[in-house]
């Protein structure tokens, strides 16, 4: 990116913009069996200012600054705040609202959880490209390669994602969303725990199968193990949302999230968020 | 003699001011709503009239991330100007046959001006913010207006004659026109039927959620 700085003109901001949600999920442990599942219900707010440069004719550098606090009404060691930059560069393929888009940067963030050997550091590399099909259909491609340092071995990782989705605009209210979603990587799954001679392990015994670091927790409320494993996960989704005048929208949101691998598990989300520009 | 002369003159004037007639549009959908935005026009059919550009550029500004006007008329050779008000840069453009151009990300006043030298609608856009869009209807008639919030128009400065009305609208859906006659003494009102299609524009509100891994 360094290279890109002589030619980069500033083109305006701060831009900015803030999101809160609620967000409902069936299966914050990622267990695999019914007597690790544990629900969760989280409050978040955030906001990002955001930088536009122009590059050249039909590129643009955006340069945006995040920051996040979360609450998790079900369990305080997940309350987390996240502060992080992102530098992207944008390019459009011709002229018209019809053009394909690119786009490609890093992403570095900071999470301070709660519970503080969760804590962590995570840098992702970011691309992705969207295209309209007409005015009300558009068709988006994200993808992430991340890794994450954590205080503790058990909640760092590397993973790879991509996200599908498509928007289809009914007018310019209603807004109809579908998701599907690909991820393999390191995620970490929670078992209810026993004491034994040996210390804390897993009800579970299939678990001893399981590869990876773990140890005990107390993010739930009771005797709980977090396994590092590594897995695939697909998703898929769909969304319903209404803009509210120009600037905001209110989105309600259903995703379904099952892994594939040793540790298999489901995972429901359902959330409400509310996104304004200002 | 000069007297004469300048007698001569007022006649003329005061003629060519009784011959000027207006013809008041009024455009309605099939429902009777009013339909503003729509360029009428008149076209001379006995012989052509020349049309004279406006020495002063016409300007459709951007603000609030929008076009303003959203349909500007303007007749053959007119210079239009694209001054940016926004704190954000835009890069106006259009692919349309007759008017193809781009202006490069700025802000503030555009860099030149573009002249309209073909007939035919021209639609803006702003390659960064998808959802902006007006248009300009360049015309080879010196008679034209746009119809307001009252769906209405006056078409004024009309010689007697025969000519063609037609209307234009960047919904309109089919073709509107018809022949008229100006007598030396009269104004006229046509009311004109329009059909639009739907108004479907690229959504401008954000989009919510996420779909994080959680």
């Amino acid at each position: 990116m360094v290279f890109l700085a002589p030619a980069v003109a500033v083109a305006g901001g701060p831009y900015l913009s803030a999101t809160t949600s609620a967000t409902w999920q069936d299966n914050v442990t990622n267990a695999p069996s019914g007597d690790g599942i544990r629900s969760s219900f989280d409050l978040d707010a955030g906001g990002a200012a955001t930088w536009i440069h122009t590059v050249d004719f039909s590129t643009l550098l955006v340069t945006s600054l995040s920051a996040d606090a979360e609450v998790c009404t079900s369990y305080s060691g997940l309350d987390c705040v996240a502060l992080g930059p992102q530098l992207c560069l944008r390019h459009k393929l011709g002229l018209g609202a019809l053009a394909p888009n690119l786009y490609a940067g890093l992403a570095g963030q900071w999470v301070g959880f709660n519970d503080p050997e969760r804590g962590k550091f995570e840098g992702d590399l970011i691309f992705g490209y969207s295209q309209r099909a007409s005015d009300s259909v558009q068709f988006l491609l994200d993808g992430k390669l991340g890794s994450y340092d954590a205080r503790d071995v058990v909640f760092s990782g590397n993973f790879a994602s991509l996200v599908a989705s498509v928007n289809l605009d009914l007018d310019e209210t209603w807004r109809l969303r579908v998701i599907g979603g690909w991820r393999v990587g390191d995620l970490v799954a929670n078992y209810t725990a026993q004491q034994s001679p040996y210390g804390w392990e897993p009800i579970d015994s299939d678990a001893f199968n399981l590869p990876g670091a773990w140890h005990y927790v107390r993010t739930f409320n009771e005797p709980f193990v977090a396994w590092r494993v590594s897995e695939r996960t697909w998703s898929y989704g769909a969304a319903i949302s209404p803009a509210i005048g120009r600037h905001s929208s209110l989105t309600l949101q259903f995703e379904h999230f099952t892994s594939v691998g040793l540790d298999r598990y489901d995972n429901n989300v359902v959330s409400l968020s509310f996104t304004r520009q200002f | 003699m000069r007297r004469v002369t300048t007698l001569i003159l007022l006649a003329a004037s005061a003629s060519a001011l009784r011959a000027a007639g207006t013809v008041r549009v009024v455009t309605k959908d099939p429902t009777g709503l009013a339909v503003p935005d729509a360029v009428a026009y008149v076209v001379a059919l006995d012989a052509p009239v020349p049309v004279q550009p406006p020495a002063e550029p016409v300007a459709i500004t951007q603000h609030d991330q929008m076009f303003d006007p959203y349909v500007t008329p303007v007749v053959v050779g007119t210079s239009v100007v694209f001054p940016n008000r926004d704190n954000v840069q835009h890069h106006v453009y259009s692919v349309s046959p007759a008017k193809k151009f781009e202006i490069p990300l700025y802000k503030g006043e555009s860099t030149a001006a573009i002249v309209f030298d073909h007939p035919g609608p021209v639609t803006l856009g702003c390659n960064i913010h998808d959802w902006m869009v007006a248009y300009v209807f360049v015309l080879s008639t010196p008679y034209f207006a746009k119809t307001g919030a009252d769906g209405a128009a006056d078409i004024t400065g009309l010689p007697p004659g025969r000519y063609r009305l037609e209307v234009w609208h960047p919904r309109l859906a089919g073709k509107v026109g018809r022949e008229l006659t100006i007598a030396e003494s009269g104004d006229t009102t046509q009311v004109v039927s329009v059909t639009l299609r739907p108004d479907r524009r690229i959504r401008r509100a954000p989009d919510g959620g996420s779909s994080d891994y959680k």
